[in-house]
């Protein structure tokens, strides 16, 4: 059998049988580099079975209770965190896109009052203007009529008003009862 | 696994810490260990150890009762040791007394002599250790002090069983080496240790 095949044996810790390990330690015996390197192995393994066994310190469950409440706290605080974040940037985002849309709304805002102010004084011209043309007519015209002719058109205008009103009522019922 | 073990599962899988911590009363030593001999200090060892019960604990909605907790555990204290390896490169040889505290049992504590021996093979182990890759190291880790057979340590690496063999055949070589290296050195400590287990082992 080959060197090779020996190395093998022995870095693999390959369990031999009886005509295999009688095979071995007679390479063993003519082979140095073999027989170094199986010594090599054994006196590792020895080294690291008789070494001491290092363990924690006392109270080791008791460290991991603290530690896992300590984690699970910043785990919660985490959840939380990032609720809040999710919330803020939510609301940031809601008050940001209603702000353009003021903001819009603010660019033409001047203009809009101006023409509102503008339409509002037009009016108050207009009726300041039918005012100043209307009045003295009517100061004029009271003391040349009597009450009573004024209280007959009054009357007229209010009898007039009443007749179209009924007649209006009349045709629309009509018309429904045709379309019938 | 016991029927008290299974309890303690089912009940921290409701959300009991107290249950959990039954559990890690129970696997602190081999879980401590192979972070110890990963990483090499007994702060990352603490560290890594109190880590992966934590992600035990989290991920416990996952673990399968089939199979063992305990490898299972394992598991995650090498992956998160390897891990930690990767990422901070941690130097596995220091040998000051305050970093292995844990070598002077508290009562009685050991001889001076004693104390200096475990100490010296201490560094020897580290020594060997370190020139491995993580993946290496775990592995051998786990077959000489945990006696995973090659489909446990498979399992556990999440490697093949060739992989593991493969792995353990150049971590054995380079450590025979490195252990060949080391008894001709002549540092005298090394090669006391050295010789003195050379001697020890040729006694049995």
């Amino acid at each position: 059998m080959k060197h090779q095949q020996y190395k093998t044996w022995i870095l693999l810790d390959t369990e031999l049988d009886l005509e295999q390990h009688r095979e071995l330690q007679v390479h063993l015996k003519q082979c140095s580099q073999c027989q170094s390197l199986y010594q090599a192995t054994h006196q590792i393994a020895h080294l690291f079975k008789t070494s001491p066994v290092p363990e924690p310190s006392p109270g080791f469950s008791t460290r991991w209770m603290t530690r896992i409440e300590k984690v699970e706290n910043r785990k919660s605080r985490l959840i939380l965190g990032i609720t809040l974040s999710v919330i803020s940037i939510a609301t940031l985002l809601l008050l940001s896109s209603v702000g353009l849309q003021i903001r819009a709304g603010m660019a033409y805002f001047p203009q809009l009052m101006l023409e509102m102010i503008t339409l509002v004084a037009e009016w108050i011209i207009f009726l300041n203007q039918l005012r100043d043309i209307v009045s003295p007519l009517i100061r004029v015209g009271m003391k040349f009529i009597s009450p009573v002719w004024l209280y007959t058109l009054g009357f007229s205008l209010s009898v007039i008003t009443g007749a179209w009103i009924i007649s209006l009522s009349k045709s629309r019922t009509l018309q429904r009862e045709l379309h019938s | 696994m016991c029927n008290t073990e299974q309890q303690w599962i089912a009940e921290a899988k409701t959300g009991d810490k107290d249950a959990f911590a039954k559990l890690v009363e129970k696997y602190q030593k081999p879980v401590y260990s192979i972070c110890y001999r990963m990483l090499g200090t007994p702060t990352g060892a603490e560290d890594a150890a109190q880590e992966a019960f934590i992600r035990a604990y989290q991920a416990l909605d996952r673990y399968d009762i089939s199979r063992s907790f305990a490898t299972w555990v394992l598991s995650i204290a090498s992956n998160y040791s390897i891990d930690q390896l990767r990422k901070k490169k941690v130097t596995i040889l220091s040998m000051d007394n305050e970093k292995h505290a844990w070598l002077a049992p508290p009562d009685p504590g050991p001889s001076p002599e004693k104390a200096a021996l475990e100490k010296e093979k201490l560094g020897q182990i580290q020594s060997l250790l370190t020139d491995l890759n993580e993946v290496d190291r775990a592995a051998v880790i786990l077959q000489y002090w945990h006696d995973y057979s090659y489909e446990e340590i498979a399992d556990t690496l999440d490697l093949s069983s060739s992989a593991v063999k493969s792995r353990l055949f150049r971590a054995r070589r380079l450590m025979a080496e490195k252990w060949q290296k080391m008894q001709l050195s002549s540092v005298p400590p090394v090669n006391s240790t050295a010789k003195r287990i050379a001697h020890e082992t040729s006694t049995i």
